[in-house]
């Protein structure tokens, strides 16, 4: 029988997690100084990236540093949500802003004639640009950078709005599955409670993110370490045993969501291109 | 010759394109180690710039001998050092052509390079693209021992460091710049090396963050046994000074010989086999 090059175990997501702390702290810190900004502003939902990427801030560069900006709307607004922010904030020192966008949305609403009050993701996507658009004029407005909460998970199969909760200068979870992240906040003391609630974007009501997602975190981030580490979905689906169907939509969704990870793609006319061979270092 | 060297081994962040910026601060360590009675002073692949320097590396790189070599020997001669450090070397023939070398510079003046011969290309490394591998081994006679150079990623490959201890060199310098998900390679192998080729090897690694990568450090001083005798932290810059004795060569030769039991007809089958993979 072929042994496997890698064994399919939530054991393989297990990281030394003082050291992924220190690596990540370090990171933020590093990359606020060399950007010679004040501090970061990020948004916060009260669900688990958000809130372990606030607490990480807080510890990298303190939490006076720190804005975490809450921005409930009407449809989805989730007074528990807004309760486990204020006590993660207590927590580690952050500060808060609470901006309800609903009338901002309302203008939007009023404002686009092809505006569809039944269509989801149009509108779900709107929620979510609207907020980055508040964290960058706040971040110009007090001189800071804008930090992602975004995992690896939901980067690897798209599961986010292009342009919207994904747009950030740094995205510290970046490389970090979503059990991953869980393990991470357990580590650091992100409470309880926090870790516990189901994922959701909250982009329309009851919106929960295994439910559209169709599968567990569990199951999702090792089939996507098997794809990260080469192995064939044959061999992920037998691992897994998951139907090979599941494995290959999941392999499908992974490479047609590489637009939403890229700069835009342009053809190629000139000497250097940006996004192809204009191959610059971060030099601040 | 003397048998016992004072090497520091200084393992400093850079800022990535600003060769005035990190000579600045390579000066200032050389100053500390003069202090600490250094005779040889090690910073880490491509110090002089930064490792992730992607395009920049054209306008850069440098000839070797050239300006920034000539502030270094007037560095090395004003505090009386040799010093080992990496930088982008341009070739005189061509735009295109650049290495990536490691130089040794003496208390008289600028000895000579080595040029990187792996070149990783995989994972984060884009090496490859940007430079042509070296072809040249050199062991280099000094005035405090006999000095062979090699960088980060040919550690991976025995043969090289077997070839600079056979023809002669008592301590191989390793620099480096190796992102921290590969530590453990890296602990490994350059042990790997020290004992099996019972020679001293010195391993200076890279500090601070570049493009996402964070450089782990860990820079140490290995003896001819085996044993890690000085080890500067792990993801930090520092500088930390030691001695090595080489006659401790002698001693630990006749208590694992393998230069003594080597077997050069083997060479010849692995040259064969290593063509046909």
């Amino acid at each position: 029988m072929k042994v496997p090059t890698l064994r399919l175990s939530p054991n393989v997501l297990k990281l030394k997690w003082p050291l992924v702390t220190t690596r990540i702290k370090r990171f933020i810190k590093d990359y606020v100084d060399k950007s010679r900004m004040k501090g970061i502003v990020l948004g916060v939902s009260g669900g688990i990236d958000s809130s372990t990427t606030a607490a990480l801030a807080s510890l990298a560069i303190g939490g006076k540093k720190v804005l975490a900006l809450s921005m409930p709307e009407e449809e989805t607004y989730n007074a528990t949500d807004i309760k486990h922010i204020k006590m993660l904030a207590e927590k580690f020192g952050f500060q808060i802003e609470t901006i309800d966008i609903s009338p901002i949305l309302r203008a939007y609403y009023d404002s686009l004639p092809i505006y569809d009050a039944q269509e989801k993701r149009g509108k779900g996507n709107l929620k979510a640009r609207t907020r980055m658009t508040c964290w960058y004029y706040y971040a110009n407005r007090l001189e800071r950078i804008v930090c992602g909460s975004s995992d690896k998970s939901e980067t690897m199969i798209g599961y986010f709005t292009k342009w919207g909760d994904a747009a950030a200068d740094i995205s510290p979870l970046m490389d970090l599955y979503k059990t991953q992240v869980r393990q991470l906040a357990a580590y650091i003391g992100v409470p309880d409670e926090i870790i516990a609630k189901p994922s959701t974007p909250a982009l329309w009501p009851g919106h929960l993110a295994e439910e559209e997602l169709g599968i567990k975190y569990e199951m999702l981030d090792l089939t996507l370490l098997g794809l990260e580490n080469f192995l064939a979905p044959e061999e992920i689906a037998r691992q897994l045993k998951l139907p090979l169907k599941l494995v290959l939509d999941i392999k499908a969704r992974w490479l047609a969501n590489e637009h939403k990870r890229r700069a835009p793609l342009t053809t190629k006319l000139g000497y250097r291109t940006a996004g192809k061979d204009f191959r610059l270092p971060y030099t601040s | 010759m003397p048998e016992k060297v004072n090497v520091a081994l200084a393992q400093i962040s850079c800022k990535v394109g600003d060769k005035d910026h990190n000579i600045r601060k390579i000066e200032r360590y050389v100053k500390q180690a003069k202090k600490k009675r250094a005779n040889l002073i090690v910073f880490p692949e491509l110090a002089l710039t930064g490792y992730v320097c992607r395009d920049l590396v054209y306008e850069l790189a440098e000839p070797i001998p050239g300006p920034s070599v000539h502030r270094l020997e007037a560095i090395a001669k004003r505090e009386n050092m040799h010093i080992v450090l990496g930088m982008l070397e341009k070739s005189s023939k061509a735009k295109a052509v650049l290495h990536n070398t490691a130089v040794l510079i003496s208390p008289k003046g600028f000895i000579g390079k080595y040029q990187k011969m792996h070149l990783p290309t995989h994972s984060v490394f884009e090496e490859k693209r940007y430079f042509r591998g070296g072809y040249q081994t050199p062991v280099f006679d000094t005035s405090i021992g006999k000095l062979g150079l090699i960088i980060c990623y040919d550690v991976f490959f025995p043969e090289i460091t077997r070839l600079l201890r056979l023809k002669g060199a008592q301590l191989v310098i390793c620099i480096s710049a190796s992102p921290s998900v590969r530590r453990g390679f890296f602990e490994v192998l350059t042990t790997a090396r020290a004992l099996e080729n019972t020679m001293f090897l010195a391993y200076v690694n890279l500090v601070g963050i570049e493009d996402g990568l964070q450089f782990w450090g860990g820079s140490r001083m290995i003896a001819p046994s085996g044993k890690i005798f000085a080890q500067a932290r792990y993801d930090e810059e520092d500088m930390v000074v030691t001695q090595i004795d080489y006659s401790d060569m002698d001693r630990v030769e006749v208590f694992v010989p393998m230069l003594r039991d080597l077997r050069p007809e083997l060479f010849d089958s692995l040259k064969k086999q290593a063509e046909n993979l």
